[in-house]
């Protein structure tokens, strides 16, 4: 699978007309000098909410291809602005940001849907339409990329085999548990497979057990090779897991902690990384 | 597979909203009546002008008690003009007969005596002879036994007139119809889109074009156009149909016309107006919620 792949009807759909963002599935594939570009980068991104007062100042930040990150801070830090900026609902102030080698600030309006087409998001607020199915939720992904309908159903299926909802595609998601919609929410996300996936306080709704079911599952799908950001203020998800972290306050982003790419070896090695843990969450808090 | 989309997701829009696109429906009806009901008149006006302007005809009104070899004489006169088609005698019997039979009016007029109506000449123009018919008129006034000479050019002229105003009419009201399914179908879309906010939002955070969003909205608008200009032109042709008995028998005895429903081209104008104009409204009334 070349790491520029098509998904079903997206290429014909785009034929003669120039995508600014070829889709790109996640795990690996392509040449390796795409492969060895970071999937991320973020130079001297400044973004201005008031005059005089941004909410990000001069961001640098490197996210390689596979990587798992947090990104934390207080609530108003700006882990929002930074999300929104990478699938462009908002536009920088100055500096650029990189995805996969290529400018977001230089697309033009038109070009934006196929760099989203490259990206999963998850949200806080999970935007599932309630009075959908939750397979019409997790296929409308799918029928935007105008895939025949035979593969949508059966990616649909495998997306919420994947999400622990294997079965529950007929019901209407508004009669769901908060926690199943957020499933609902990261199927949705993940049936792209895209390169990266985003997601936005996607535990801020739920109580902590269902937390960190949907942390596992957010590692279940960075193990598949999916580079993974995910925003969250909640210290506890932090301690729990050895991931690098990016902390962002006061519109500054520091390195928190340095993440191990690879969460198999890092579950192999726990005794190791709770250690670090411990280390770094004394060092997060003494902030 | 996104046309199939499109009308997949408009068909489930148009369930969901089932109300408000049935009172959108309804008031763009009444809308399209309007402006059909104003091309069925303006057909039939164009019809009884087409028939008085091209079949140039003039009528010699004699005076009672005309001898019949003066009338036989005056026949031949005109005969020998070149412009003349053909020249019937109609005497005041037959006149009477024929005007009962024109108007079926019936009962009341059949007591009228034989002589209600004066003897006339028939006179058929040829085609394209209508600017000789004045010339005609004046020579044949001198003629004894003519009483007088109908040639019919100022009830045409006013027949002109009136069509033009009617056509004027038609085209403000086709003007109004115009604006009034733009503004309901926007609105109505607005109101759909508003309900369906958050469909637009996902699927423009999934990555879906403007063109992927806006697909549904369109065809909604459209079906709205479509559905309401063949209701409208359903309840005109039953209207239609209903009265023209009554209309038949007014207008053969005033223009010698029946009355016809609109030509079918006028049809299909109205529905591909109807749909290409909700299409339209629908479009326009989008382009502000499709930023996300």
């Amino acid at each position: 699978m070349g790491l520029f792949d098509d998904h079903g009807g997206g290429r014909s759909e785009q034929k003669g007309k120039g995508r600014p963002f070829a889709f790109f599935r996640a795990g690996l594939g392509g040449s390796q000098a795409l492969q060895n570009r970071p999937i991320l980068v973020l130079e001297d991104v400044t973004k201005f909410h008031k005059p005089d007062q941004p909410t990000l100042r001069c961001v640098n930040l490197t996210v390689e291809r596979g990587e798992f990150v947090f990104i934390t801070g207080p609530s108003g830090a700006g882990k929002s602005t930074l999300l929104q900026l990478i699938y462009r609902k908002q536009m920088v102030d100055d500096g650029r940001i990189l995805f996969s080698g290529r400018d977001i600030a230089r697309l033009t309006s038109d070009s934006v849907p196929y760099l989203r087409r490259n990206l999963g998001i998850v949200f806080q607020d999970f935007k599932v339409i309630p009075h959908w199915t939750v397979f019409e939720n997790v296929a409308i992904a799918l029928e935007i990329l105008s895939m025949p309908r035979r593969l949508v159903r059966s990616r649909v299926s495998e997306a919420l085999e994947r999400v622990g909802l294997a079965g529950r595609g007929e019901d209407v998601t508004g009669n769901l548990s908060g926690g199943e919609q957020q499933r609902v929410a990261v199927a949705r996300a993940i049936v792209t497979e895209p390169a990266l996936l985003l997601a936005d306080e996607p535990t801020g709704n739920l109580d902590p057990h269902l937390a960190l079911d949907i942390l596992t599952l957010f590692e279940e799908i960075h193990a598949t090779g999916t580079t993974v950001l995910f925003a969250t203020h909640d210290h506890t998800l932090l301690e729990e897991r050895p991931h690098r972290i990016v902390y962002i306050d006061d519109g500054n982003v520091k390195e928190a902690r340095k993440g191990l790419t690879d969460w198999s070896s890092t579950r192999a090695s726990s005794q190791e990384a709770s250690d670090a843990r411990a280390s770094n969450v004394v060092s997060l808090r003494a902030r | 597979m996104e046309l199939k989309s499109a009308f997949t997701r408009a068909a489930r829009g148009m369930r969901e909203e089932a109300r408000l696109h049935f009172v959108a429906i309804s008031s763009l009806t009444i809308a399209f009546l309007c402006l059909g009901a104003t091309l069925v008149v303006m057909t039939n006006l164009g019809h009884v002008a087409d028939r008085w302007g091209r079949t140039a005809r003039m009528t010699i009104f004699l005076r009672d008690g005309a001898a019949g070899e003066d009338v036989a004489q005056l026949r031949m006169a005109l005969e020998g003009v070149p412009e003349v088609l053909s020249v019937d005698h109609v005497t005041a019997s037959e006149a009477r007969e024929q005007f009962l039979e024109d108007s079926a009016i019936g009962a009341e007029l059949a007591t009228l005596p034989a002589d209600a109506f004066p003897a006339s000449l028939e006179v058929q123009l040829r085609e394209g002879a209508v600017d000789h018919s004045q010339r005609i008129a004046e020579r044949v006034s001198g003629f004894s036994i003519v009483d007088d000479v109908e040639t019919y050019r100022g009830w045409f002229s006013q027949l002109e007139e009136l069509l033009e105003l009617g056509r004027t009419a038609s085209l403000v009201i086709a003007l109004l119809v115009l604006f009034s399914v733009l503004f309901v179908v926007g609105n109505t879309i607005r109101l759909a889109v508003a309900g369906r906010k958050g469909e637009i939002e996902v699927m423009k955070l999934c990555g879906a074009s403007d063109a992927f969003v806006r697909g549904p909205f369109i065809v909604e608008g459209a079906v709205q156009g479509l559905l309401s200009s063949v209701l409208s032109i359903g309840i005109l042709l039953t209207a239609f149909l209903l009265l023209r008995g009554h209309l038949d028998a007014t207008l053969a005895a005033l223009a010698g016309v029946h009355t016809t429903f609109m030509h079918p081209l006028f049809v299909l104008v109205v529905l591909c107006l109807g749909t290409a104009l909700g299409a339209l409204g629908s479009a326009a009334s989008l382009r502000r919620y499709l930023v996300v």
